[in-house]
């Protein structure tokens, strides 16, 4: 099995096989060359990268030791602040804004001098699932960039997946780190909500939003995840992690682990995706796992539930977009009124629109108990469900994306038809559960297929141990390097 | 259903411009979407549960000490305007 | 036909706490422009709000002051409209769970305007028109309100400026807001209809918006009530609207037409949890209202045998009757401690921020030994009074200006000299006396006590000087 990049370059620095400063430069000149293929990174912040390298290389000189992130090349994705870097959303109207403060996260990483490499693309405010509502254009797939590298973290994912980052981190509101993660043939983790502050996300949808890693191995998304995860008195969501760092458990035993599988996960997915699922619970069983077909009825409302809800709370958190205190302003108006209109206007993209008036529709005199009111009890009944699911089961297992990456330009087309492939995403958002999408295949065309593992809340000891067991036994056979990026 | 009427109230509540020739193609899909978010209404009424918030948190709160303010040059850095240490909205004729 | 007013008031106080709501930003009044401010409260992207305990706190104190009943569960909404001076586009308030509910004030004469609620939100930025440009400091953006919602229970100007004035002095008791009305710290919108009298049906009200004068609410009130009058005389109709008072030409005016009307798409703030308050905590934030002024004004009536009018004008500001009551403390005739309050020490104190500041130098504790003085016969009450004088210019005892000897009183003979040196030395007013001018022995009197420095007895004097000239 390939070693995770993460702790790969961790022991070449700390065995001085290469200084920071050269594995950074490695780093940058891949981008070079790769991201004009990959359109991964939006912007490369080289100057700040090699000072940190520096900082490392001294300490390294110094004969002191490396925390576990120390000196790793990773990337963010552009919704993470970054005082004094760009960070747009992707969006025209976040043109130029360069943050005051930090993101907690990054606040967190910059402590243990993580090297950033720069910005990566993402849908515009995160609202998407090919990369491709970005104003920068959608990032490629890195195993065939004819293909999305999916949304709407893309960047992140065709970044690790193309071997331009060590690994980088995402936000996930209905699918947006595991799906891109399951298209790109990596690892992508959704923390349980409150795991990991928000503090410096710019919100999409407050109360689905979170930031997690992408990684190239189980091992490595353990390690990110320990570090970023923890209370922060600056989010009022804030719980951290339970337990103790969960690389500790990552490797115990699995025999008579419960692991269910929801027939309503299945429906709708394509026999390509089906078969290679069933065959991952093959392994499973074969590990000593217990394989538990249950049902999950109140899924089939989780996509209207999702949608309605997170559009919603992303018509309010997308008001203060209004062209006074930051980001674009539109050239001629005649009064505040239209000025802010008209900013808004320009400034936002078609999908972003859409679902600002969706949301507003929602909340609306007249409409609010028929959709945003149904929709929160229904999120109560999810929430419930899964609960009731955890009483028999220790994991849930399930398909990451009913399909693989899908070619460039086939998802703007029809909406509600690329709304439909989150179908398997959204119920963790919804009952803020945490899931781990790990690679456990190819399609017949050689395309990544993925998986994801579901636990109950801060149970992300849990479903990491099952990842890496399912990881350790399948080994290479799921697993295709990019031709893309650094060779080490 | 979604009539040309509730899209442009929703735009303007929205501050968002829909020019005349798209409102017909907004409120068509609009109404796609909308309709697609009816599915909820055919959800059996049982087992509906009361959501509060998502990990039924409370009581999260900070002590009343004041922090300095930042400098006003942050502040206003990001504006496309200011003056006299005031955002600004120049008037435009 | 006759037609009464309907009124209720929906008060914005600003509270009293450190910090703003959502951020730790000070809640100073003033200040150059957005030099209050953080990412949170300019709404900058990413930021999260974290709620201010003090801020609940003091709202329930409020709303205890008020006999509201405390809610054990309640939670923040975002109530969505767009606005340069709202930095977020929505406003962080409560919506159907406000922390306090059915309150009421009671008025003096006996009538109780019943409080809907009492909830907490943050207030706005500040936007400056200059020539047609908008400027805009988010100085008070973020600062923690309170929202005192009355229902329409008012029925005239009189009780409407009682009403406000109470709140003022209820929350300035508690110690939750200053109430500055010109400082904006007090705003109130006023909800006017009119109907006629003996009917028990509400009319179409309207709402005047942001009065922070008691004096323009009383006249914009008036206004209103005699615009609505005679437009309902004439056949017309009251539309329910908003207005705005112009204060230069007393008249009111619609702010904004019909098109503009807002739908705020209340929903709960995902970013902030449920507020829960125990029984136990309500019990000890109970235990910190102080008595408040009205219930001082009666105790003082009725213990201390102040007339209503001197009572009312030491309890109406906290720190005026924290010192009455601790200088009257064990003295024999607390009235006199009052009357020294409302004479010499208000002669000091000219305007109403100065008595709520209550910035002297003299303690309660040296009043009281002043008035101990008088108690035991060992000084008058003139010599007393310029005592205080010194002792409000200097923030000495009474100790360091009276002498054993002032103390010592004067004899008969002692008092006899005095008086009839001052019939020799006032020859005119001797004569206007004895022409019939009855007055004029007190300016004789008056040379008694000043040459003997206050320690003579006035009535004492009076009558040895009329015997004298008689």
């Amino acid at each position: 099995m390939a070693e995770g990049m993460i702790k790969r370059l961790g022991s070449m620095l700390e065995n001085k096989e290469i200084s920071c400063t050269e594995l950074t430069n490695t780093y940058l000149s891949a981008i070079e060359s790769a991201n004009g293929d990959l359109n991964a990174y939006i912007k490369v912040t080289p100057e700040a990268a090699l000072d940190t390298a520096k900082a490392v290389d001294e300490k390294l000189a110094r004969g002191e030791q490396l925390a576990p992130l120390e000196g790793i090349p990773m990337t963010l994705k552009d919704n993470i602040s970054t005082k004094g870097i760009e960070t747009t959303c992707c969006s025209k109207i976040l043109e130029g804004y360069k943050p005051i403060y930090d993101a907690t996260v990054w606040a967190e990483l910059k402590k243990s001098n993580a090297v950033l490499l720069g910005k990566t693309n993402m849908d515009e405010f995160a609202m998407g699932s090919s990369c491709e509502t970005s104003c920068f254009g959608g990032a490629s797939n890195p195993h065939d960039i004819g293909r999305v590298a999916g949304g709407s973290s893309g960047g992140v994912a065709s970044a690790v997946g193309g071997n331009i980052a060590a690994y980088g981190l995402g936000s996930d509101t209905g699918g947006s780190i595991r799906q891109p993660a399951s298209f790109c043939g990596i690892v992508g983790l959704k923390p349980t909500y409150g795991s990991v502050s928000r503090y410096g996300l710019i919100a999409y949808a407050s109360s689905f939003d979170q930031i997690g890693p992408i990684t190239t191995t189980v091992e490595d998304a353990s390690i990110v995840y320990d570090a970023i995860s923890g209370y922060d008195a600056m989010d009022s969501t804030s719980q951290g992690r339970r337990g103790e760092p969960t690389v500790k458990t990552l490797k115990n035993d699995i025999k008579g682990m419960k692991i269910g599988v929801a027939d309503e996960y299945l429906d709708g997915v394509s026999d390509e995706v089906r078969s290679v699922f069933e065959k991952a619970c093959e392994v499973y069983r074969s590990l000593g796992a217990e394989i538990v077909r249950f049902k999950l009825p109140s899924l089939r409302y989780a996509l209207p539930v999702y949608y309605i809800l997170a559009c919603a709370e992303a018509s309010s958190n997308l008001g203060r977009y209004d062209g006074i205190r930051y980001g674009y302003r539109t050239a001629n108006y005649k009064d505040v009124n239209e000025m802010v209109c008209k900013t808004r206007s320009e400034g936002f993209g078609a999908e972003v629109k859409r679902r600002i008036l969706l949301g507003t529709y929602v909340l609306s005199a007249g409409y609010y108990d028929a959709y945003y009111k149904k929709a929160q009890n229904l999120r109560g009944s999810i929430v419930k469900a899964f609960k009731d699911a955890f009483e028999t089961c220790d994991v849930i297992l399930a398909p990451t994306v009913p399909m693989t990456a899908f070619k460039k330009g086939n998802a703007i087309s029809d909406p509600i038809e690329t709304y439909l492939t989150d179908i398997c995403t959204v119920p963790v958002n919804i009952a803020g559960l945490p899931g781990v999408s790990i690679p456990c295949g190819f399609d017949g065309e050689g395309m990544p297929i993925g998986m994801q593992l579901i636990g109950d809340t801060f149970c992300e000891s849990t479903i990491l141990n099952a990842a890496w067991q399912y990881e350790n036994a399948a080994g290479a056979e799921v697993f295709k390097p990019s031709a893309y990026g650094v060779k080490l | 259903m979604v009539t040309r009427e509730d899209v442009i109230n929703i735009a303007r509540l929205s501050k968002l411009y829909i020019a005349e020739e798209e409102l017909d193609e907004m409120t068509k899909a609009m109404g796609d979407i909308i309709k697609f978010a009816d599915t909820i209404n055919v959800a059996s009424e049982q087992g509906v549960e009361e959501f509060d918030n998502i990990n039924n948190l409370k009581n999260a709160f900070r002590e009343d000490v004041v922090v300095p303010s930042y400098e006003r040059d942050e502040i206003l850095k990001n504006a496309n305007d200011i003056d006299e240490g005031h955002f600004l909205v120049r008037k435009r004729v | 036909m006759q037609y009464e007013m309907v009124a209720g008031f929906e008060t914005h106080v600003e509270l009293a706490t450190n910090t703003k709501i959502f951020c730790s930003c000070t809640t100073q009044f003033g200040g150059d422009p957005n030099t209050h401010c953080c990412p949170i409260c300019i709404g900058l992207p990413g930021v999260l709000p974290k709620l201010n305990r003090a801020v609940v706190q003091y709202a329930i104190r409020a709303g205890l002051a008020t006999n509201c009943h405390i809610a054990n569960i309640s939670k923040m909404d975002r109530k969505n409209y767009c606005y340069p001076d709202l930095p977020k586009a929505y406003q962080i308030s409560q919506y159907d769970k406000p922390l306090c509910e059915n309150g009421y004030v009671q008025l003096s004469n006996g009538r109780r305007i019943r409080l809907n609620r009492i909830h907490i939100e943050e207030d706005a930025g500040k936007l400056i028109h200059k020539r047609g440009d908008t400027y805009i400091d988010y100085n008070r953006g973020g600062v923690p309100l309170i929202e005192i919602v009355s229902e329409p229970d008012i029925r005239s100007v009189e009780e409407a400026k009682e009403y406000v004035e109470k709140l003022q002095q209820i929350m300035r008791y508690i110690g939750v807001s200053d109430c500055r009305m010109q400082e904006g710290s007090m705003r109130c919108d006023v909800n006017v209809s009119v109907r006629p009298v003996g009917s028990d049906k509400l009319g179409t009200r309207t709402e005047i918006k942001n009065m922070n004068s008691i004096t323009f609410i009383g006249k914009a009130m008036e206004y209103e009530f005699n615009r609505q009058v005679e437009l309902i005389e004439s056949g017309g109709e009251v539309e329910q609207q908003t207005l705005r008072y112009n204060d230069s030409e007393n008249t009111t005016s619609p702010m904004r037409g019909k098109e503009d009307a807002n739908d705020y798409r209340y929903f709960r703030d995902p970013d902030l949890v449920t507020i829960s308050v125990s029984d136990e905590e309500i019990d000890e934030l109970r235990k910190t209202i102080p008595e408040l002024h009205f219930e001082k004004v009666e105790r003082y009536v009725g213990q201390f045998s102040l007339s209503e009018k001197d009572a009312s004008n030491i309890a109406k500001y906290r720190r005026i009757a924290e010192f009455f009551e601790q200088a009257s403390d064990g003295v024999k005739n607390p009235k006199t401690v009052a009357n020294f309050i409302i004479g010499q020490i208000f002669r000091r104190l000219e305007t109403e921020d100065d008595k709520e500041s209550f910035d002297i130098k003299t303690t309660a504790a040296q009043l009281r030994e002043l008035v101990k003085l008088i108690d035991d016969g060992k000084i008058r009450n003139n010599l007393a009074k310029s005592t205080l004088e010194q002792m409000l210019d200097t923030g000495k005892p009474a100790s360091e200006f009276i002498s054993e000897s002032d103390m010592a009183g004067l004899d008969e003979s002692a008092l006899e000299g005095l008086c009839r040196k001052a019939v020799e030395s006032n020859p005119k007013a001797v004569e206007d006396f004895k022409k019939g001018k009855q007055k004029a022995v007190k300016s004789l009197v008056g040379f008694v006590m000043k040459e003997s420095r206050g320690k003579a007895d006035a009535a004492a004097a009076e009558q040895l000087i009329i015997s004298i000239i008689g």
